[in-house]
């Protein structure tokens, strides 16, 4: 069946409203008429005098011609000693982990002349790849916040007085507790117990609830091990396993491995959500519930699955279809079925448990032998306070966490800091803990220090330091033994946990040492341990207390962003900048509500540079907060979402200089009482607590007002549209696949071949009409390039079924092309310089046919379509250059600055461009980006791009040009990632293979939605799948021939329902 | 090892003296002792292979200090103490221990200078086979000094420069026109004498500039000719001018040690790439890290033109005691070969010579690997130079007999058109390598690809151009 829906990029194309038409109609929205800018009043008070005027002109005249004529002295610098891995203009790559209390990934770390540049998956583990949190981590090593060596009271120290401190304090009896997130390392672990400190655990996101839940229904404390490649049905209630639940990025890769339509079956996953999160656009049925809901999803899924207890009459009929689908397909997956739930809350995650076991999925979707994730409790921290208030406790060190920005009761914490005797913190930032505490003995950025891992099984996976520490500081473990009396180096302790006969003298000598090292890991998963047994206690009063959630007017659902997750990244300027992948708005967070909701309380419901969004008050028990509103499709009515990790620094703490908003000129804003104004607010402090041992993100009542008050968002995608076009996103249902699966490339019906109507009888039947078509490569105005079958065409396909819109490519693309950051108010003038976007798309289930069968007529049922849909499908569209072969860009260049290589790249050559931006006026994809301004030099860029700080520069890539003011950039398909392969190739003597070949991109997906190579080798994967019949070319009937190939979406949906 | 096959054994080779001493050390250690007399008649050809290999590069047969004294005479001199002089070679400060007075002597004049003779594992037979060689040395015609042979351009004398000479011209047109001046001046004078005397009219008094432009009106066929070959000539000299900026040939920037590459390359046939080795592994061909110059410089403690000043300034940079023979914090974790990883010393900051802009990326890799271009084709005769410097494409040209397969250019080095114009000239050898024959079969197999094949082919030859090498994003990205 063909695609008939309508795609529309915001709410505010849907509705056309002016200022979107005038966006709309131009592709630099910026320009200023001479005659307004003349009549600028304030003109006429500047004192530049004429002859001023002249003066600097003749002077800067002179200055340029005179250093124009002098060949500057460059000084090259030697090693005086050259390290014998390192060969100056080779990248080294080093394996290691990433683990930062919420992401865990095995990484390749690539390192040029010891400074580690990129961040790519480790591929021998197995494991999918690190998302956009942890390979934009990269920008945090080089923070020039980052302390340069311990302080005590505020002022810097050295570490033999801090370390004589501690002791002291330590020895001097009382109780002397050490305060974690989860600890997931044995050494780490072997140093606490060797201490002797009380070790105290929480999770700024609180997952005690399912460790408890597994204690009481299996009698193991582990968290659930889930195994999304063997799920054939997946029901997620509020779980936003693709980007942010648990240990999201395993999950991500997992989940796409069951997502490949020519495998010939996919899972089949069904959303129960509050906010429109990342997995539930992901969703193949996706229905919005209301917080106070979560619960009765979960018991009318046991009723309906096993019979038992009964939520009848409590949810909505729609919801209630909803249930009876998921259950028919649980059902019928039996063990291949997989039910989570992402609230912290007992009862819940009880009942989920009974289903899965009822499914009989525990042991295949689902496991509980042993998972160390998530091990903190918010109750000890709770207690922890309580005993920090009453002076009970002598010494505290805190490390790897930051509860006075992150805990329920951050306030009480901070507070309770006073009493204790001696605070330490191991923080790398005077962040908002840190600050507060008496000593901080900074410890290393994990790309400087050794460590190890172990999430479940047999397996532990190794941390290596890639850099040598940039500043005096000390990993937290080495730290902690240094208090404790043991004179034994990091690395030694560490050597010992896993081979306890370990001396210096054998440093270099364990091959299987060095191997392990080398491979990123040592053992295997395989963990030999009789399954636990499902111990059946008594759900009712769980099913009970479930049943008897009540909501208010509104309802409140905390939830993380997948660029921010918890906040830790806060200083990230490229984290900062990726728009958020559903709401795409950058820098802030804010209310997402339904847009009846906004309708109904006459907010604002279109956001653009001179549309503010409309700020209410949001008030949670006693606490309100002023927050902007977005108004957002699927979010479910009545109901509220706002993202946690944001307003870091609040109190002027010094944890990055891109945490903080900038005003226009690029100086930070300043608040009344004189502190910088962070980006967005925090809302940790809303987490709901009420429940006693577990906190969870879900506040059943909440009061929402409006102020009257508006407040500027940043949202990348309300301009580049596609103007409705039908031929830009093309997708289908399972059914309708597998019954045109064999087609030709190009019959199918959800991926025909575009025609256009020529004035020639071509079907010969007769009579010359709109079934004349001919293929668009019949119209050619362009001179064939000599790229098909002749060397390289290099090219990429998208597999728009995999793809999650998870914005890990965009980062790894940035950080390898130095794609500058432009900051808020840049982004705001749709002058943001991403070279890869994720276009995402809202879909509306109305279509021609159904207008046609209801009587409708054609204008009416497009403005049907045009409908906002309470609960819309989604589809995510990674977009950059798409290299076209007969490249409009190329024709309009007057200075030949872009051309086509012989190779399909369509080149970029900076040195020649005089940015008439006549290319990106004629690029039907716009994805042309033209650089404003000098963003390495300009001051307005000087608080957050990384170019122009004098240590996070050192991120850049030196093989890639940064590029100055007034000329075009795009994606160059990382023609220097091309380049080195082909040389790489050529030494071996070899032709280049998809091993050898990669972009930054297709490195970074995690689902392998992105795969890239030689198109002119048969034996390339992108051969294959771009002749596969769901390939296409995004508007194809323009003719443009480009290298990128999309693959059409496949929805495991019911065909009716498409 | 790849510094063995490079040296060739019957020159002065003393430059990798270090490295060679060392490599003895895996080759003899297992040599058993044995009781013969040092000046008994021992075997000259073993003696010879010995000696080139552990002992030239420190000494000489004769009685000419290299860096170490002469050997010649050397059984006047130790004769009677054989057993001492074993043990000397084996292990100097062992033997110095042993208190004998000649001993003492050796140590007290040369091991300030030189440093410590490394310890030889050599056997005491061995030993007999090096003294019959040194004793006998077979008669070889003396070899010219090779310092002769090479040249060092850079220490030619420096025409000077001939705007001079515009200068001077240019004064002398300025007095002629002045002369010419005062004379027309005189001239007119004269003839209004003249006319007054004869009572006619006299000239009229009409300003220098009427009258200049009365003459150009009247001269005006000559005066445009003149004026157009003017116009003409400074149109030329301007797009001259023009074309020269950017133009680096020939900068050469005063370096921190006076290196002279004509020492090492021609003199001592250092092979560039033993310095600059990451040419062939990276993009970079790299200026040598200071421990590369240790290799041979540990032993050769002076240089022939400026002693020991400039080499001192490696061992500053890297902390080496010449007259202990020393690293200043004991030797490096891994041995011999890596100095002390401790010491914290000043790099030297070299000048970079060839300074291409940021928008360039160029890989001598490729070049150098996979083109199989000789150094020279970009740089020069380097063996001729002092310093590093941008070699001038006319002299590179003039190479093209000493070194074959030169690709001959004429634009300027190191700009854009002198490395397209090469892109243009090179030839690709689809049949060397299996990257290449695979796009030679691409080429073969389709019918579009035969086309283009057949275009490529029409002057007999594929140049990197016609695979691709104008195309902007080769070297702009």
């Amino acid at each position: 069946m063909a695609n008939t829906k309508r795609y529309w990029s915001g709410l505010d194309e849907l509705h056309k409203t002016e200022a979107f038409e005038a966006i709309q109609s131009q592709e630099f929205p910026e320009a200023k008429s001479t005659d307004e800018f003349l009549s600028d009043e304030q003109l006429e008070s500047t004192h530049t005098g004429r002859r001023d005027f002249l003066k600097f002109m003749g002077f800067s005249l002179t200055a340029a011609t005179l250093a124009a004529c002098e060949t500057p002295v460059v000084k090259s610098i030697p090693y005086t000693n050259k390290p014998a891995e390192i060969t100056p203009g080779v990248a080294n790559h080093y394996a290691s982990t990433y683990y930062d209390g919420q992401n865990f990934a095995n990484v390749l770390v690539k390192t040029r002349e010891g400074r580690p540049i990129f961040i790519k998956p480790n591929t021998a583990t197995g494991i999918a790849g690190p998302n956009a949190r942890v390979n934009s981590s990269v920008l945090g090593l080089y923070d020039s916040a980052r302390l340069t060596g311990p302080l005590m009271n505020g002022a810097a120290s050295d570490w033999e007085v801090v370390d004589s401190r501690v002791r002291k304090a330590l020895s001097s009896g009382g109780e002397n507790v050490v305060l974690t997130n989860t600890i997931m390392s044995p050494s780490l672990k072997r140093a606490i117990a060797i201490s002797g400190l009380s070790h105290v655990q929480y999770d700024a996101i609180d997952y005690g609830a399912f460790r408890k839940a597994a204690e009481i229904d299996f009698g193991v404390n582990t968290f659930p091990s889930y195994k999304f490649d063997q799920a054939d049905v997946i029901v997620t209630i509020g779980a936003d396993f693709l980007a942010t639940f648990a240990d999201a990025v395993f999950y991500e890769g997992e989940w796409a491995k069951n997502r490949k339509p020519e495998n010939g079956k996919m899972s089949r996953m069904h959303a129960f959500e509050t906010n429109m999160s990342l997995t539930g656009s992901n969703a193949d049925y996706r229905t919005t519930v209301k917080p106070s809901d979560h619960g009765k999803v979960a018991t009318a899924l046991l009723h309906a699955i096993t019979g038992r207890s009964s939520s009848s009459g409590k949810l909505d009929t729609l919801t209630e279809a909803a249930v009876k689908n998921a259950a028919k397909d649980l059902k019928a997956a039996g063990k291949n079925g997989l039910v989570l739930a992402g609230l912290n809350d007992l009862n819940i995650q009880r009942v989920v448990n009974a289903i899965n076991e009822a499914l009989g999925a525990t042991g295949t979707t689902v496991n509980f032998e042993r998972n160390d994730l998530y091990q903190g409790s918010s109750n000890d921290l709770a207690q922890l306070t309580q005993d920090m208030s009453a002076g009970r406790v002598n010494t505290l060190i805190i490390a790897d966490c930051n509860p006075s920005y992150d805990a329920v009761n951050a306030t009480a914490f901070s507070a309770a800091l006073e009493k204790v005797n001696l605070t330490v913190s191991t923080s790398m930032l005077p962040d908002e803990t840190a600050s507060r505490c008496r000593m901080i003995a900074p410890t290393h950025h994990w790309l400087e220090s050794w460590g190890d891992l172990q999430i479940e099984g047999g397996r532990i996976d190794l941390v290596q330091p890639t850099i040598s520490p940039l500043n005096s500081t000390r990993g937290w473990g080495e730290s902690l033994l240094a208090w404790s009396g043991q004179s034994i180096d990091w690395y030694t302790f560490l050597r010992q946990t896993h081979s306890s006969d370990y001396t210096p003298e054998q440093m270099y000598t364990s091959n299987d040492w060095n191997i392990a090292v080398h491979n990123g890991f040592i053992g295997s998963d395989a963990f030999e341990q009789a399954a636990p047994r499902y111990s059946g206690e008594s759900l009712t009063s769980a099913v009970a207390a479930l049943n008897d959630q009540q909501g208010g007017a509104f309802e409140l659902a905390l939830y993380e962003k997948s660029t921010m997750g918890a906040g830790q990244h806060a200083a990230n300027p490229m984290l900062q900048e990726t728009p958020d992948p559903l709401t795409k708005v950058t820098w802030d967070n804010y209310v997402t509500m339904a847009h009846s909701d906004v309708d109904a309380m006459g907010l604002n419901g279109f956001i653009g540079q001179e549309k503010p969004a409309s700020v209410v008050r949001v008030t949670v028990d006693d606490t309100a907060m002023e927050l902007p509103v977005f108004p957002m499709p699927g979010q479910a009515p009545g109901t509220i979402g706002i993202a946690l990790g944001y307003g870091r620094g609040a109190n002027g703490e010094k944890v990055g200089k891109a945490a903080f908003q900038t005003a226009e000129n690029g100086s930070f804003m300043i608040d009344s009482e004189g502190r910088m104004v962070p980006v967005g607010q925090n809302v940790f402090g809303w987490v709901n607590a009420s429940s006693g041992e577990f906190t969870h993100h879900h506040q059943f009542d909440v009061t929402v007002e409006a102020t009257g008050g508006t407040y500027p968002l940043a949202c990348t995608q309300i301009h580049n549209t596609f103007m409705g076009r039908d031929s830009i996103v093309k997708e289908t249902d399972m059914a309708s696949f597998f019954a045109e699966r064999d087609a030709e490339k190009g019959e199918a019906s959800w991926n025909k071949l575009i025609k256009l109507g020529v004035h020639e009888d071509i079907n010969n039947d007769g009579n010359i009409d709109s079934q004349d078509g001919k293929p668009t490569e019949a119209f050619d105005l362009w001179h064939e390039h000599p790229v098909e079958n002749v060397g390289h065409r290099w090219g990429m396909t998208i597999d728009l079924t995999t793809c999650t819109g998870c914005s890990a490519c965009v980062t790894a693309c940035h950080i390898e092309n130095n794609v500058p950051v432009v900051g808020k108010d840049e982004v705001r003038r749709h002058r943001d310089m991403h070279w890869l976007r994720i276009d995402r798309f809202f879909s509306s289930d109305y279509s021609l046919e159904r207008g046609e069968e209801e009587g409708v007529g054609v204008i009416s049922s497009y403005r049907k379509m045009e409908d906002p849909s309470a609960n819309p499908q989604t589809v995510h569209m990674p977009m950059m250059c798409q290299h076209c072969n007969h490249a409009p860009c190329e024709t309009v260049c007057p200075v030949a600055a872009t051309t086509h290589s012989n190779e399909g790249f369509n080149q970029m050559t900076y040195n020649r461009c005089i940015g008439t931006r006549y290319c990106a006026n004629n690029c039907p994809y716009k994805v042309r980006r033209f650089n404003w301004f000098n963003y390495p030099g300009y001051k307005k860029f000087g608080n957050f791009n990384p170019a122009q700080d004098s240590l996070m520069r050192m991120v850049l890539n030196p093989d890639v040009t940064v590029r100055s003011r007034g000329v075009m950039e795009k994606c160059s398909l990382c023609i220097q990632m091309v380049q080195s392969s082909k040389l790489e190739a050529k030494k071996r003597g070899v032709p280049v293979t998809d091993d050898l070949v990669s972009c930054a991109c297709s490195t970074a997906c995690s689902t392998g939605a992105i795969s890239f190579g030689d198109l002119n080798d048969p034996s390339s994967k992108v051969a294959k799948t771009s002749k596969n019949n769901r390939a296409y070319h995004a508007l194809e009937e323009i003719g443009v021939k480009p290298n990128i190939f999309y693959m059409t979406k496949v929805r495991n949906t019911e065909r009716n329902e498409a | 090892m790849l510094v063995m096959r490079k040296v060739n054994p019957v020159r002065d080779f003393r430059g990798f003296g270090a490295l060679l001493i060392f490599f003895s050390v895996f080759v003899f250690g297992a040599s058993s002792p044995a009781l013969a007399g040092v000046w008994d008649e021992g075997d000259v050809e073993a003696g010879q292979a010995l000696f080139n290999a552990n002992c030239a590069s420190c000494h000489k047969v004769t009685k000419e200090v290299l860096a170490a004294p002469g050997l010649g005479g050397i059984a006047d001199r130790w004769g009677a103490s054989e057993e001492l002089l074993v043990k000397w070679i084996q292990n100097p400060q062992a033997a110095a221990e042993s208190g004998d007075s000649y001993i003492k002597s050796l140590v007290d004049r040369y091991v300030p200078t030189y440093g410590w003779m490394t310890a030889q594992a050599v056997s005491p037979d061995d030993i007999q086979n090096i003294m019959a060689y040194v004793q006998n040395p077979p008669d070889v015609a003396p070899v010219a000094d090779t310092g002769t042979d090479c040249i060092t351009v850079d220490e030619l004398p420096i025409e000077e420069a001939s705007n001079d000479g515009s200068i001077w011209f240019l004064l002398l047109l300025v007095m002629f026109l002045i002369i010419a001046m005062a004379a027309a001046g005189v001239n007119r004078s004269l003839t209004n004498a003249s006319l007054e005397r004869e009572g006619e009219e006299l000239l009229g008094d009409l300003p220098y500039g009427e009258r200049l432009k009365n003459w150009l009106w009247e001269n005006r066929a000559a005066v445009s000719l003149v004026g157009v070959f003017f116009v003409a000539y400074g149109a030329v000299l301007g797009y001259q001018g023009l074309m020269r900026v950017g133009v680096v040939e020939g900068y050469k920037p005063s370096q921190p040690v006076k290196f002279i590459h004509s020492v090492h390359v021609c003199e001592n046939e250092v092979d560039c790439k033993y310095c600059h080795h990451s040419a062939y592994e990276s993009k970079h061909a790299g200026i040598p890290s200071t421990n590369v110059c240790m290799n041979c410089h540990k032993a050769v403690k002076k240089g022939r033109r400026y002693g020991e000043t400039e080499i001192a300034k490696i061992y500053d940079a890297i902390g080496f005691d010449p007259l202990s023979g020393t690293y200043v914090d004991g030797e490096g974790a891994n041995g011999y070969t890596s100095p002390q990883d401790t010491y914290n010393g000043e790099p030297i900051k070299w000048n970079k010579v060839h300074n291409l802009p940021d928008h360039v990326f160029f890989s001598h890799q490729q070049h150098v690997v996979v083109g199989g271009l000789q150094c020279q084709n970009c740089h020069g005769d380097v063996e001729t130079y002092t310093v590093g410097r941008v070699a001038n494409v006319d002299d590179i040209n003039l190479l093209v007999d000493k070194y074959p397969g030169l690709i001959e250019l004429s634009k300027p080095t190191l700009t854009m058109g002198w490395c397209i114009e090469c892109h243009n000239k090179a030839e690709i050898d689809l049949a060397s390598n299996g990257y290449y024959e695979e796009m030679h079969a691409r080429l073969k197999d389709h019918l579009r690809g035969n086309e283009e094949l057949r275009k490529y082919m029409e002057d007999d030859k594929i140049t990197v151009k016609e695979l691709g090498g104008w195309e902007c994003a080769k070297c702009h990205y």
